[in-house]
């Protein structure tokens, strides 16, 4: 059950003008820049993940609009959109290169971000990141299911997904749920999850790349999804973990912080 | 009062599937049995027309038992050439559902031409469940609508060729053939579920309104927005842009109908309406301001309506022809209703034929006042 460790440190919590969108941003730690995409359900969340990523970098979560509460971008109709406006963060940020960490649909921003300007990437983890069309699979339609289906298709420890949940089902709890949706749908309904475009740019990408995988995810299975990753990626890494469905984050918190600590490392 | 009869075409059927709609395997769909129902159905309206009824009416749904009519223009297109005097009305098509709507402008206006100018156009968005089975984006209905709809009036009333740029439809020449034979075009219907959005979207053009399947509190709600939003746009509504769809059960004693509409009525509800809840609610469907004035006063979901609370809220109308005229006076006086359109079900074809003479002999003729008046003179366009 992955809890915020009790001596770790509160993040910062802060309010971002990224030309003229507005962002929340949880930060903390000390070291070198990270900034961690989440995926669906993850906005405002500050878990043992990112507390043990910030015992070795500086993290930076920001939400997506529309996620986590904060207000929708009307812009924003496609992926690259949203690529194009965590380009633009790192600018308002003035950091000149990041390890960029991505989960899920996360990820999937993360590796638009890293066909357009690898240059601007010190590292790329992907975690059980959606995006491309693999051939053999298609992704079960999340938006078509209630709650205990969506459970038992993201996580291998049901229990797991307690981390995710709503912190209470009034009227704005619920709203902001539905602006969330709205907010992936708009960019992720049909085609769903992918992006048409991206699987032949992979090959763009120079940045170390490092593909963390749940073993068990029913959403996009190591076999055939990270498969065909690890084939369009040049030099990808691929590392499973035997404990996790598609939120190896959530599901194996510090196996996979340290994982992307090891492999940053490696890199430096 | 006009009355209009208003078709689901539902293929009837019990099952233990968890929705109706969508997923319920089209396996359980006989083609024979089919057949064999939707020529009950037409002979249906046909004789409706017959009995005295106004207009006609079908409408669109995908994937699903409640209603087998993916294609209303097909139905329509068999009604232009069995009927000579009803009006035809399509309620409605799913605009934002089609990727090319041009076709849509050219389809009405061929069953205007071919009918001689009886044919209603309703547009609607098309209910929550209709993007999970047509693939549209749910987040673009709304554009998409209003977009379309703006298209297919553009194309109906302004001389082609034309280009047009929008930003889900594009074409470098509008030119449809044929034209609308009703002037400026066909009257345009909005059938909607009462979105504040929808509402002042209809009454700025005098488009009518239709409530479907809605208690009669809120349908009274839904009238007073739209009335108010006629006279902000500097006119009073007539009470022919204001119509209400509610199912009508008719039979020689009041117990009789009510049997009737337990069983029968109540599968439309129970069965027909059984969804499994995230098709309910697509994301972005709905606008956020919509959402919340939804999840403040949420209404009961239609499987688990039971038969007391919809006779209580008037979701039905049922009973003898005495009791069913005082029924209906409550939405031609107090609601100010002007067409009532509703189907009828009496449990088999013969049963469903004769509920309909009865009707047309001992309800309708009460309702006269306004025999000589066009319903569709100078509204819906």
């Amino acid at each position: 059950m992955p809890v915020r460790r009790a001596d770790a440190p509160e993040p910062e919590r802060r309010d971002l003008d990224v030309r003229g969108t507005s962002v929340r941003m949880l930060s903390g730690g000390a070291g070198p820049d990270l900034v961690f995409l989440h995926g669906a359900g993850g906005a405002g969340r500050w878990l043992e993940f990112q507390a043990r990523l910030a015992e070795r970098f500086h993290v930076r979560c920001p939400s997506h609009p529309g996620h986590g509460g904060s207000p929708a971008a009307e812009w924003i109709e496609h992926i690259s959109d949203l690529a194009f406006h965590y380009l633009d963060l790192l600018d308002t940020l003035r950091l000149e290169r990041v390890h960029l960490v991505g989960a899920s649909f996360g990820g999937w921003i993360a590796a638009e971000v890293a066909v357009m300007a690898s240059h601007r990437l010190a590292s790329l983890t992907l975690i059980d990141p959606v995006g491309i069309k693999v051939d053999g699979w298609i992704y079960p339609f999340l938006f078509g299911m209630d709650i205990p289906e969506i459970v038992q298709t993201v996580f291998h420890n049901p229990m797991a997904a307690l981390a995710l949940a709503p912190p209470d089902q009034s009227v704005d709890t619920l709203a902001f749920q539905y602006r969330q949706g709205a907010a992936i749908a708009r960019v992720s309904w049909n085609p769903y999850l992918y992006d048409p475009l991206l699987r032949r740019r992979l090959a763009r990408i120079t940045t170390p790349t490092l593909l963390c995988w749940g073993a068990h995810d029913r959403l996009a299975p190591v076999e055939p999804c990270a498969q065909a990753w690890v084939k369009e990626v040049p030099g990808a890494r691929l590392r499973v973990f035997a404990d996790s469905g598609h939120v190896p984050h959530v599901e194996e918190p510090a196996a996979v912080a340290a994982a992307i600590a090891e492999f940053c490392g490696g890199i430096r | 009062m006009k009355f209009y009869y208003f078709h689901l075409m539902p293929y009837v059927m019990e099952h233990d599937e968890p929705s109706s709609w969508v997923t319920l395997s089209n396996r359980s769909y006989d083609p024979k049995a089919g057949q064999r129902l939707y020529h009950q159905y037409l002979d249906q309206l046909e004789y409706a027309e017959s009995l005295g009824w106004d207009g006609l009416c079908v409408n669109e749904h995908h994937q699903n038992c409640y209603g087998t009519m993916p294609s209303p223009n097909v139905m329509a297109a068999m009604l232009v050439r069995r009927t000579t005097r009803a009006k035809i009305a399509i309620l409605g098509n799913g605009l934002p559902l089609r990727e090319n709507p041009l076709r849509l402008a050219e389809e009405i206006a061929m069953l205007d031409v071919v009918s001689g100018g009886r044919v209603i156009s309703g547009f609607v968005r098309g209910i929550s469940a209709e993007y999970f089975s047509t693939g549209v984006n749910p987040t673009h209905s709304r554009d998409r609508f209003y977009e379309a709809a703006e298209l297919i009036l553009r194309a109906w009333t302004e001389p082609g060729p034309f280009p047009f740029d929008g930003t889900f439809y594009r074409y470098q020449y509008v030119n449809p053939w044929p034209r609308p034979l009703q002037q400026p075009h066909p009257p345009v219907w909005c059938p909607s579920q009462g979105s504040s959005e929808t509402v002042e979207w209809a009454a700025k053009r005098r488009f009518p309104y239709l409530m479907v399947f809605t208690p009669v509190k809120r349908i009274a709600q839904i009238y007073g927005e739209y009335r108010e939003a006629c006279e902000r746009s500097g006119y009073a509504a007539s009470p022919y842009q204001l119509t209400v769809n509610v199912p009508i059960v008719v039979a020689e004693n009041d117990a009789k109908a009510r049997a009737i509409a337990e069983k029968h009525v109540m599968w439309v509800f129970n069965t027909g309406l059984r969804m499994h809840p995230p098709f309910w609610r697509p994301p972005g469907y709905m606008t956020e301001a919509s959402l919340r004035r939804f999840l403040e006063n949420p209404p009961p979901l239609p499987s688990d309506l039971t038969f007391e609370q919809a006779d209580a809220q008037g979701y039905i109308v049922y009973g003898s022809p005495a009791t069913v005229r005082d029924k209906l006076r409550v939405f031609s006086d107090e609601l100010r209703a002007g067409i009532v359109c509703s189907g009828m079900n009496g449990g088999s074809h013969e049963a469903t034929l004769e509920m309909m003479q009865l009707f047309a002999e001992e309800v309708m003729p009460f309702f006269r006042e306004d025999a000589a008046v066009d319903e569709t003179a100078g509204v819906g366009r």
